[in-house]
């Protein structure tokens, strides 16, 4: 049984009465200890899903419509929201893109941190302060006792997104979501969060579904990646195997699209037109107007997801055809 | 924050003496001589000679601007040509009244606007939110005189359980027991003003709910009514505070009709009067007295605000 | 744009809001039609049919003059509608041009605003009551006097979308292209404004019923003889007992009035640009 199971998963929107489909047939399953890697364009679904895991989606128009998922063997989507709130913060935990505006700007960071600890744990005041500081100094935010007294407003970008991280795992979940936690950080930053998660994953045994657009940073960092295109995961696969095996043509694609540094590259290879809205309809294969190597059967029906090889599930009809 | 609060106590300082200009010159645009004018109907032409002597009349305005000033700062702010008492001791007599009722109508709105307000934007978008949306609404559009007669009718009239006019000081024989004087004025001044802050609570807290902390603070399993209080409500109150500061200023003005309505020895009542009366003096005195308060309001306000979000620095 | 499309796409799905409009439109109605709708003269006196109550030939029942209510109510609405848009233009003409042009011309406009600072100092009512103290109580000097309170608020708020209109890129655009003030002013800013302009105009119409009717009340707005909701109420105030129909009807047409305009005025702020929706004070 893995950590986590997420098994056919649908999403849509109610819009102007109908029920529209953003993600379809999403499976994947992540272990103890291990790093997912959810990598797409914009739009097509994945922080959706995260949400959806973590249990965000309510009050909102978008709403699970069929599938499980399953954490610790639990089935979250039927569980009564009071113990649905006992996971949250607690056993999984999730960061956002945006740390400039994830923390509550009238609150002290310590402060923020602590109310997640003594939501969980039965802690007097003051020892989830001394824990708070040393979850500063775990995330590795200078000056700790100082700083748990600080203001969101005084810090910088890269250290509000740590300061998320250390309350996140402030009561050391087994799963960490992250949504693209680096995206709106510069370049440096990012690399310098993405080192400390890593070595805290090492230390805390933490599972993490890193979610990105960046297949660059999903490489360093996963032990196994899924492909989403259109609310649908293309592949899923070790990271190992998806570079070296390929099998669906719109991973190939994103590879190709990469400027990699040691490479002599004369043209960037984009993906040829755009991807479809939520309200068009295609039939068939998601990708299939874009896709090279499409024939009439992809226009027509949706193709199942089989296992190309053990552990690496494609959606196409014809996988492995364009490593061939 | 002190030194905050200096500095800016000092930068209201050219606005009050503006606005002191205006009131100065309200008295000298009246048609008619201003001495034969403070002194009333009844004046003889010696008296008013007199007066226009000692008052400096027939100086120039900005002399007689400076002599007004200096009495102003001293507290002499002239005297009432109807009660023959100086300006300062008649308004005296009604601030007991008005303070009393702006504050029991400032603690009915703060009962009454805040509850409905959260419970509004916390069930956004079911009937109840609708329904206290469009009451609200609703309250806000009634004339608050009207409202008055129709609560002494059924309150007063029909029930009696409660008097329909005046006020006995509360160092009168009764002492807070004659609060209940009040009870009808000031539930009749906060049902409008209850409604407006109903309407930007809700507003408020609907803008707060959709920033990204509120989300992260859902994802702590927080439970909702904590994340609707201590995350979205209290962040909310930053625009709220700055509307209640305005509505105590607002309720100053307001008030006048309510005095006139439940008859109340208060000042606005004594403003009306005033005006009706031609009492000058009083009615400038009022003012003046009144603008200062509206801006110290806007001092506490802005205070109160940079206390609310420590994103504000005092600078 | 389109009056009907610009109708309908402000009040699709908010039925109370079109029932107020097709309220004010009653209104709107009555005043221009009064002389021909109204069964009686409103000013006729009948000492003997006094404090009748409602019924026939008197819908709304005879005041303590005997004189009828109904058509009084109607001849009201031609003051309902004529202090309203009277207000209105006041303020908007006055305070929209102090604020676009403060907000234009940025060093008279610093001097300006200013000024509005001052004014704005004096609560609203305060403000009408000394100003009605050296006017005499006339239909024109009660529109004047509550169009100068609700101009400050206009001033300030036209000040606002001015400025962040100036920033934009169009503008600049104009600039480049040689237009001048008057082609900047009126060719590429005002446009923009008018829909702001009108929720503004409509949360403007219905406070002012509120002042008006507060300034009647008080004996300091409208003559007596000027049949209007507000002077109603002030002269049957205390037959509230006797004939309480006297007060009923006044007051409800007040507050179904106002209540309208707010409504239709929400509807208008929701269909403007987002820009402004911060910008536009009001219910």
């Amino acid at each position: 049984m893995a950590l986590l199971e997420v098994e056919n998963l649908e999403i849509a929107v109610s819009s102007k009465g109908k029920l529209l489909p953003i993600v379809q047939g999403v499976s994947f399953d992540v272990d103890d200890n291990e790093t997912l890697g959810i990598v797409g364009e914009s739009g097509c679904g994945k922080s959706l899903t995260s949400l959806a895991i973590m249990g965000l989606l309510g009050g909102t128009t978008v709403r699970i419509t069929n599938g499980n998922i399953r954490f610790e063997g639990v089935d979250l989507l039927t569980l009564p929201e009071k113990d649905r709130r006992t996971i949250m913060g607690n056993r999984m935990a999730m960061i956002f893109q945006e740390p400039m505006t994830s923390l509550n700007p009238v609150y002290r960071i310590g402060d923020q941190i602590i109310e997640n600890l003594r939501q969980h744990e039965n802690l007097s005041y003051a020892k989830a302060r001394d824990r708070a500081v040393e979850l500063l100094t775990l995330v590795r935010i200078p000056n700790p006792g100082e700083r748990v007294d600080s203001f969101p407003h005084q810090l910088s970008g890269g250290q509000r997104q740590r300061v998320m991280i250390a309350m996140a795992l402030s009561c050391d979940p087994k799963l960490l979501i992250a949504d693209e936690p680096t995206t709106a950080l510069d370049v440096t930053v990012q690399k310098e969060v993405l080192d400390l998660m890593a070595d805290l994953q090492k230390r805390m045994g933490t599972a993490i579904v890193l979610i990105s657009h960046d297949l660059g940073v999903i490489a360093e960092t996963c032990d196994k990646i899924a492909v989403m295109y259109r609310g649908r995961v293309a592949e899923a696969a070790s990271t190992a195997d998806l570079f070296t095996e390929l099998a669906h043509p719109y991973t190939r694609g994103l590879l190709n699209s990469i400027p990699f540094v040691d490479r002599d590259i004369e043209w960037l290879e984009a993906i040829p037109g755009r991807v479809p809205t939520l309200e068009e309809e295609l039939t068939g294969c998601a990708f299939h107007p874009r896709c090279a190597l499409a024939t009439d059967l992809c226009s027509l029906i949706v193709p199942d997801t089989s296992q190309f090889k053990p552990g690496h599930a494609v959606q196409c009809h014809f996988p492995g055809k364009v490593t061939s | 924050m002190l030194a905050y609060s200096i500095k800016r106590l000092l930068t209201l300082i050219p606005t009050l003496l503006a606005a002191s200009i205006l009131v100065f010159l309200f008295v000298h645009l009246i048609p008619g001589d201003p001495a034969a004018i403070l002194l009333g109907d009844t004046a003889t032409p010696e008296e008013v000679a007199q007066l226009s002597a000692e008052m400096g009349f027939d100086r120039s305005l900005w002399v007689q601007y400076m002599l007004w000033l200096g009495n102003v700062l001293q507290g002499d702010l002239g005297t009432s040509i109807f009660f023959r008492e100086p300006v300062l001791s008649v308004i005296g007599n009604g601030a007991e009244t008005s303070i009393l009722l702006a504050t029991m109508t400032m603690v009915w709105i703060i009962i009454i606007g805040l509850p409905i307000g959260i419970l509004s934007a916390t069930k956004h978008g079911t009937w109840m939110d609708q329904l206290t949306s469009s009451g609200a609404m609703l309250a806000a559009s009634i004339p608050t005189f009207w409202l008055g007669l129709y609560l002494i009718m059924i309150f007063s009239v029909y029930l009696g359980w409660f008097p329909s006019s005046g006020f006995p000081s509360l160092s009168d024989e009764g002492g807070l027991s004659n609060l209940r004087y009040l009870l009808l004025p000031s539930l009749t001044l906060a049902a409008p003003n209850a409604a407006l802050i109903v309407r930007l609570v809700r507003a408020s807290m609907l803008d707060v709910a959709r920033e990204d902390h509120v989300r992260t603070a859902r994802a702590k399993g927080l439970h909702p009514s904590r994340v609707a209080i201590k995350h979205i409500f209290r962040n909310a109150l930053i625009s709220v505070a700055a509307a209640f500061g305005f509505t105590f200023a607002a309720l100053i003005s307001e008030a006048v009709v309510t005095e006139t309505v439940f008859s109340l020895p208060g000042i606005g009542r004594l403003v009306v009067q005033s005006i009706l009366r031609r009492d000058y003096p009083v009615i400038q005195g009022v003012i003046l007295i009144i603008v200062v308060l509206y801006m110290v309001i806007n001092l506490l306000v802005d205070l109160a605000y940079a206390r609310l979000d420590p994103r504000v620095s005092l600078k | 744009m389109n009056a009907v499309n610009f109708l309908r796409a402000t009040f699709k799905g908010r039925k109370l809001a079109t029932v107020g409009f097709i309220w004010l439109c009653l209104i709107a109605l009555a005043a221009i039609a009064a002389p021909l709708i109204a069964p009686f003269d409103p000013l006729e006196i009948d000492p003997v049919g006094r404090l009748a109550k409602p019924g026939w030939p008197n819908l709304f029942g005879t005041d303590h003059f005997g004189r009828d209510t109904f058509s009084r109510a109607i001849y009201g609405a031609r003051m309902t509608v004529i202090i309203g848009m009277g207000s209105v233009i006041v303020a908007l003409v006055a305070g929209g041009a102090v604020g676009m042009l403060s907000a234009y011309f940025t060093r008279l406009g610093h001097f300006l605003m200013r000024g509005v600072d001052v004014l704005m100092a004096f609560p609203a009512l305060l403000m009408a009551l000394v100003l009605i103290t050296l006017l005499e109580r006339s239909v024109y000097n009660t529109i004047l006097v509550i169009g100068i309170v609700y101009a400050t608020t206009t001033a300030r708020i036209l000040y606002g979308m001015t400025l962040k209109l100036k920033g934009e890129v169009f503008v600049d655009a104009a600039i480049c292209s040689g237009a001048g003030h008057n082609s900047i002013l009126f060719r590429h800013i005002l446009p923009n404004l008018v829909s702001p302009l009108l929720v503004q105009a409509s949360f403007i119409f219905a406070f002012a019923q509120l002042q008006a009717a507060a300034l009647d009340f008080l004996g300091l707005g409208l003559p007596p003889e000027v049949p209007s909701w507000g002077n109603m109420l002030s002269e049957e105030r205390i037959y509230i007992t006797r004939a309480p129909w006297l007060l009923i009807y006044p007051g409800m047409l007040i507050v179904l009035s106002v209540f309208s305009m707010n409504l239709v005025g929400d509807a208008l702020r929701d269909s403007i640009d987002p820009r402004f929706k911060d910008d536009i004070a009001g219910v």
